[in-house]
């Protein structure tokens, strides 16, 4: 009651205390460990033992990025069949919070692609909410993201590029879907074909290196700043900085892959209604 | 999804792609032309061709992306 009434004086004292003791606990534990930096290092919180070893795939334990790509995965089914477990007119907590995020990719969809975007709505919200959970799933210690390794972003991004590219197939037939890649006037075919064809080739590349970019650049900032020094600083800088930041980053690049991936499904499935037209 | 205006992120989620896919088209362009040439035994001209191609994907591209060109723009 007394930091009520007199916030400014006792609350900053209170404060610097507590930032005070925290630096004498934390320096006096950097000493202690700093010797044994190597207990530190620790293995990832998840750790599955190699059961595919008969596949090839070698090491004692499941590479991180699989064991994690599992966890949200089961994450995302618990959440699912919790949420549709009992559907109701008047929906309960969980089915309202899936409601507003299935409405919110429901109208991406809308504004993005038209009237026809509903029907992606299964892949955009499965991959989109598979990013927006691997990404979020970095900010707790002890868990790595899965988009944080390069095989699941390329993963991810090429099973968009055949996502889109079969809409095109379906919607337009392969020959028709084929005729977009030649350009408006058939002498430039030969030109265009080999460059509309290594421009396709490149959106994959760029998808997955963008957000496996950014989550493993992320990633190796916060293990810098953590392991760098063992003062208070690191841990307020990571509370008052990184953590915000990259709760941004996770947001902001999920929301910019499955954008990415409306944009190219409704490259494929619309632009031969223009050259209907001509 | 976050609540921002939807077409400010549109346009930086296509702005965003310009710098990586420039590099990604003709590095593309250079590895569908060295892996011809390999095929082929025809030693530098395909590798010749397909990065410039590579490169002319990536300003096509580009141009795309910034709306001076193509279809698609809204």
């Amino acid at each position: 009651m007394a930091t009520e009434t007199g916030k400014p004086a006792t609350g900053g004292k209170g404060l610097w205390i507590f930032l005070g003791i925290l630096a004498v606990l934390n320096i006096a534990i950097g000493l202690w460990l700093e010797p044994r930096q190597v207990a530190l290092e620790h293995p990832p919180l998840l750790q599955v033992p190699n059961f595919l070893a008969f596949l090839g795939v070698p090491g004692q334990w499941l590479p991180a990025h699989v064991t994690f790509t599992w966890l949200v995965m089961a994450v995302l089914v618990v959440l699912g069949a919790l949420g549709t477990r009992a559907l109701r007119p008047v929906p309960g907590p969980l089915q309202n919070v899936a409601e507003v995020v299935i409405e919110a990719f429901g109208g991406l969809l809308d504004q993005m692609i038209g009237r026809q975007g509903r029907q992606f709505l299964p892949f955009i919200g499965t991959a989109g909410l598979f990013i927006l959970t691997s990404n979020l799933l970095g900010n707790i210690p002890g868990f790595t993201p899965p988009t944080a390794n390069w095989n699941t972003t390329v993963a991810l991004a090429l099973t968009v590029f055949l996502y889109y590219n079969w809409c095109g197939i379906r919607k337009h037939g392969p020959l028709n879907y084929l005729k977009h890649f030649c350009g408006p006037v058939w002498w430039l075919a030969p030109l265009m074909f080999p460059i509309e064809f290594i421009g396709h080739l490149a959106r994959p590349v760029s998808l997955s290196i963008r957000l496996f970019g950014n989550m493993f650049g992320e990633e190796s900032v916060i293990t810098l700043l953590l392991s760098l020094i063992w003062l208070v600083m690191p841990y307020l800088i990571w509370l008052g900085v990184m953590l915000p930041l990259s709760l941004f980053t996770a947001a902001v690049q999920t929301f910019i892959f499955i954008m990415l991936s409306m944009v190219y499904i409704a490259g494929a499935v619309e632009e031969g209604h223009g050259e209907e037209h001509h | 999804m976050p609540d921002e205006e939807p077409s400010v992120l549109k346009h930086l989620a296509r702005l965003s792609t310009i710098g990586v896919t420039l590099v990604a088209a003709t590095a593309i362009g250079l590895a569908i032309g060295y892996g011809l040439d390999r095929w082929l035994g025809t030693s530098p001209w395909l590798t010749l061709l397909f990065t410039l191609f590579g490169i002319a994907a990536g300003f096509v591209n580009l141009f795309r992306d910034v709306g001076l060109m193509g279809p698609g723009q809204k």
